[in-house]
């Protein structure tokens, strides 16, 4: 069986050198899938015989041919395919793609053979994997314990090794969290890094970016290489790099400004001693590396009121999928269908007016030219704990008779996250961590946007100062 | 010396550059001309005398067009210390004066033109006529009874009568394009996202409005384009930058280009007058004289209905979201009192859209766009012919008259308006008139982002059918 700690570098590589075929890559994804998900519950729909019969045929000739993939059942559509975006309602409805977009499809061109979807959080919206439709993924590191949200049935497959790369997106920290809970490298990319299309909703344009979690810094360089660009009628395009990003590492990174933030701007609750801790033990790190870390950070970043702004936002955005899915379907969602937390968020954004939605919107790109003028006057990188805990138990976010103030303990758990979501700027999460309890514990750098080739830059340089690649879960094939 | 009224921003900035003139000498010419047209036009509202004086005293920038007067619209952009009353009562009675500077702004003063004053606008830009209650109507210099056209209509206005060369303009619907039409001037839309609406503003009216100037000549457009165009520090999106200056393209051979050729409205809601339709079908047969391939066809998402429902949602969101900075200038709530009953009915009905209505809207017009664009993708167009408007220039108060209720717009934006939503780049090339010798414009329409070749095929019309020879009635 094929070694399944090799990253998708080295398992394109044995494909291309005839050492493995892609079908002897699938069928050894898909036994550890089927060893490993009774306890880890990542993959929700097995995509096993598609995934076999691709791999026997023409697989297209791209740098990850014969690579097996998860992708997370939220976005990522593939023809045909079930797309339940951790919703009972969309579970009882049987529902399939009815066309494959165009991140899956980048994806699929790539060479990458798909095994699975991975479980996710009901429409992405809290920072823990465990929706009623589907039950909890569980973190190999401790599984009593999340693998973060929204796209922790990814990070979980990833971690314990199910498979190499795991499709992922991030609106307010869904590729990062997970990232930071599981032990993975997760990098949520500029806006309009990665194209939207065909299902556009204008949260997309504003607040998430599509990639994927993996275990080395040149996987998710190479990923990033085969999604990045625009398609037709994506109308924000981050600038196109100066050379392919897998170039990015083991570039020299030169002498890096960087800022460090280790309080909560948000003022959503204090930040744990361990995540302080990995952020400063980081900027020592950085430090003797060459790079100048100050205490200092975008004061706009610093303003409690973003909370708001980013609520009315996720909240209009809610209804409008709420009521697409119901004409998708051809039937009224009522309170049996969705959680309680999703339909006190759909009451409370169904009384959003369109002025306040778009004063939301400009607030928040009023915050993304604050901080953009903050790099532009010296600073390379900003240096944060990736959460505010560690990975907390599951369950810890479930207050079924009062379902917000669930949603408001969660800002503790993510004061950090959403604000590269809010700048559209790319910001990751790599994991240089481990508390005294064996838990993975983040740290996340940001940039300027448009800039992903400092952080590949400096993350290739931290992994090779630090590697992190012999941590093992106690969940592992 | 040649009368710098006749002359483009290019040809009187290089009066400056070679001594021939100065800058003290042109503006002083263009106040000259203001002060002489302005009783008959209503084109500027806010003369900038002084200020105007003052810049060039402390000395000019050296740009491109140092001294060389220009003049901007009372709305799409502020400039500190000058008023911004956006053809609004409350604001003029308030005596609102502006406390930041546009960024497209200081990009025209940073390239040495001379703000000489402010253009009048219909209300809040919402009319593609400028007859704003507060300020009362501008007059097209072809003809004063009628209709300079709107948004930048007193911008338009300004320009033909050669008061100015350069008058800055914004088009959400067709605002830069109409008035261009009406005026007989050249009007580029750019893409969205080609010239910051910052450090004030991240986008207007959702994307739809984009900001440039509207000119005599296209290699003034073109070259102001190069100075205005780029991303600034913190902008939510811009256009993939030109692999050359757009100044380049003036003069490069077009090659054949692939045009489709409409001159009925889309969604059939409006009747297209035969003089609008023969100016088009003249405009196809110049084209093919060129050498370019004109084919009956139009991107069928044209007659799609959804444009016209989300295009209003977001307009009407967005009055009302700018109504709230309204009330934060006048320092109070607004009333019925505070604007034009056309403007107060679209306030009130604005307020039912709830934002999930509002995001549902944009969606849905993003998907609009995405099948629109296609047409030029996928089935290997260059560019879409279609008249700019469908009526010749209407006579003033036409367009206002309560009694139609605003059923009279539709003519003069059912072309236009379409390349908003999908962001594409624009154009209304003055090659045509009416028998009654009014100017009649063709609209070009180019693939996403592809201002090259409108301009490479402007400047090819131009040279091929130039106009800069015809003068209108009221001129300096």
């Amino acid at each position: 069986m094929s070694d399944s700690f090799a990253d998708a570098t080295a398992q394109a590589e044995l494909v291309r050198s005839g050492q493995a075929s892609a079908l002897e890559l699938v069928d050894d994804a898909i036994a550890r899938v089927e060893k490993l998900n009774g306890e880890l519950n990542a993959v929700i729909h097995p995509r096993f015989d598609r995934a076999r019969d691709e791999a026997r045929g023409a697989l297209p000739d791209g740098p990850f041919r014969g690579v097996p993939l998860v992708l997370k059942d939220l976005f990522a559509g593939i023809e045909g395919d079930p797309l339940h975006e951790g919703m009972k309602f969309l579970r009882d409805a049987g529902y399939r793609s009815d066309h494959t977009d165009e991140l899956a499809q980048r994806y699929l061109d790539a060479g990458f053979v798909c095994v699975g979807r991975t479980n996710t959080p009901e429409l992405g919206i809290v920072p823990t994997t465990e929706p009623e439709a589907y039950g909890p993924s569980r973190n190999p590191w401790d599984t009593s314990r999340t693998t973060g949200g929204s796209s922790g049935g990814s990070a979980a497959a990833v971690a314990s090794g199910m498979v190499a790369v795991g499709h992922a997106n991030d609106g307010g920290g869904s590729i990062r969290i997970p990232a930071s809970c599981c032990g993975l490298v997760g990098l949520k990319p500029s806006r309009g890094r990665t194209s939207l299309m065909p299902d556009y909703t204008p949260i997309d344009d504003l607040l998430v970016a599509e990639l994927c979690v993996t275990r080395s810094v040149r996987d998710t360089a190479a990923v990033l290489d085969v999604l990045h660009g625009a398609a037709v009628g994506d109308t924000v395009r981050a600038p196109a790099p100066a050379r392919p990003y897998r170039d990015e590492v083991g570039a020299p990174p030169g002498k890096m400004r960087i800022g460090l933030l280790t309080h909560n701007p948000l003022e959503t609750g204090e930040i744990h001693p361990d995540c302080v801790s990995a952020a400063r033990d980081t900027a020592r790190l950085l430090e003797s590396l060459g790079h100048t870390v100050e205490e200092t950070f975008p004061a706009a970043l610093g303003n409690p009121s973003l909370v708001g702004y980013f609520t009315t936002l996720w909240a209009a955005t809610l209804v409008y999928n709420i009521r697409y899915w119901e004409r998708k379907i051809g039937r009224e969602i009522t309170p049996a269908d969705v959680e309680a937390l999703t339909w006190s968020l759909f009451e409370l954004g169904r009384a959003i007016s369109a002025p306040d939605y778009i004063d939301a919107q400009h607030a928040t790109l009023g915050l993304g030219r604050a901080v953009e003028e903050w790099y532009a006057s010296g600073y390379d990188l900003l240096l944060t704990p990736t959460l505010g805990e560690p990975p907390v138990e599951l369950g810890t976010f479930a207050t079924p008779d009062e379902p917000m103030l669930g949603f408001i303990r969660a800002a503790t758990f993510v004061p950090y996250t959403p604000l590269a979501n809010m700048t559209g700027e790319p910001a990751i999460s790599l994991p240089l961590h481990w508390n005294g309890a064996d838990l993975p514990i983040g740290v996340q750098l940001m940039a300027a946007y448009g800039r992903e080739d400092l952080l590949l830059r400096v993350a290739a340089q931290l992994e090779s100062a630090r590697p992190w690649i012999d941590r093992v879960p106690p969940v592992h094939a | 010396m040649t009368d710098p009224s006749l002359l483009d921003a290019t040809a009187q900035a290089a009066l400056v550059r070679t001594g021939e003139t100065s800058a003290a000498e042109l503006v002083e010419g263009a106040i000259g001309r203001i002060e002489k047209l302005n009783g008959e036009l209503n084109a500027v509202v806010h003369p900038l005398y002084e200020r105007a004086r003052e810049v060039v005293a402390r000395g000019l920038p050296n740009g491109p067009y140092t001294g060389v007067p220009i003049v901007v619209k009372d709305f799409d952009g502020t400039l500190a210390g000058a008023p911004y009353h956006a053809g609004n009562e409350a604001l003029k009675e308030a005596k609102h004066v502006a406390t930041t500077t546009s960024s497209l702004f200081r990009k025209l003063e940073g390239a040495g033109f001379v703000i000489v004053g402010k253009a009048n606008t219909p209300e809040f830009g919402l009319m593609p006529t400028t007859e704003p209650q507060a300020y009362g109507p501008t007059h097209n210099p072809w003809d004063l009874s009628r209709s300079s056209g709107g948004s930048s209509g007193g911008s338009a206005a300004a320009v033909a009568s050669g008061m100015v060369p350069v008058a800055h303009a914004g088009d959400g619907g067709g605002s830069i394009r109409v008035p261009a039409s009406m005026c007989g001037l050249f009007g580029l839309k750019p893409s969205r996202g080609r010239i910051s609406l910052g450090p004030d503003e991240h986008e207007s009216w959702a994307g739809l409005v984009v900001r440039h100037v509207v000119t005599r000549t296209v290699r003034d457009s073109a070259a102001v384009l190069d100075v205005l165009q780029g991303y600034m520090t913190g902008d939510w999106y811009t256009a993939p930058p030109p692999a050359r200056a757009y100044t380049g393209e003036l003069g490069a051979p077009a090659g054949t280009l692939r045009v489709g050729l409409l001159t009925s409205a889309p969604l059939g809601l409006a009747t297209v007058d035969a003089e609008c339709v023969a100016a088009t079908e003249e405009t196809a047969r110049l084209l093919e004289s060129l050498g370019h391939i004109v084919v009956e066809a139009a991107p069928p998402a044209l007659d799609d209905a959804t444009l016209l429902e989300t295009f209003t949602t977001v307009m009407l969101a967005s009055l009302r979201a700018d109504l709230a900075t309204v009330e934060s200038e006048i320092g109070r709530p607004v009333t019925a009192a505070d604007m034009e009953p056309s403007t107060w009915a679209s306030y009130e009905a604005a307020g039912a859209i709830d934002a999930g209505a509002y995001v549902a809207a944009l969606t849905k017009m993003q998907s609009w766009a995405r099948h629109a664009i296609a047409w030029w993708l996928d089935d290997g167009f260059d560019l879409l012919l279609t008249p700019t408007l469908c009526e010749p220039p209407p006579v003033l108060g036409d367009l206002t008259d309560p009694e139609t209720g605003g059923g009279r717009l539709l003519p003069f934006v059912l072309f236009t308006a379409p390349f908003n939503v999908t962001g594409q780049p624009a154009m209304s090339v003055p090659l045509t008139t009416s028998a009654s010798g009014l100017p009649i414009g063709s609209q070009l329409v180019a693939a996403p982002y592809r201002e090259d070749t409108l301009i490479r095929v402007a400047s090819q019309l131009e040279q091929a059918r130039p106009w800069s020879d015809r003068r209108p009635a009221v001129h300096a």
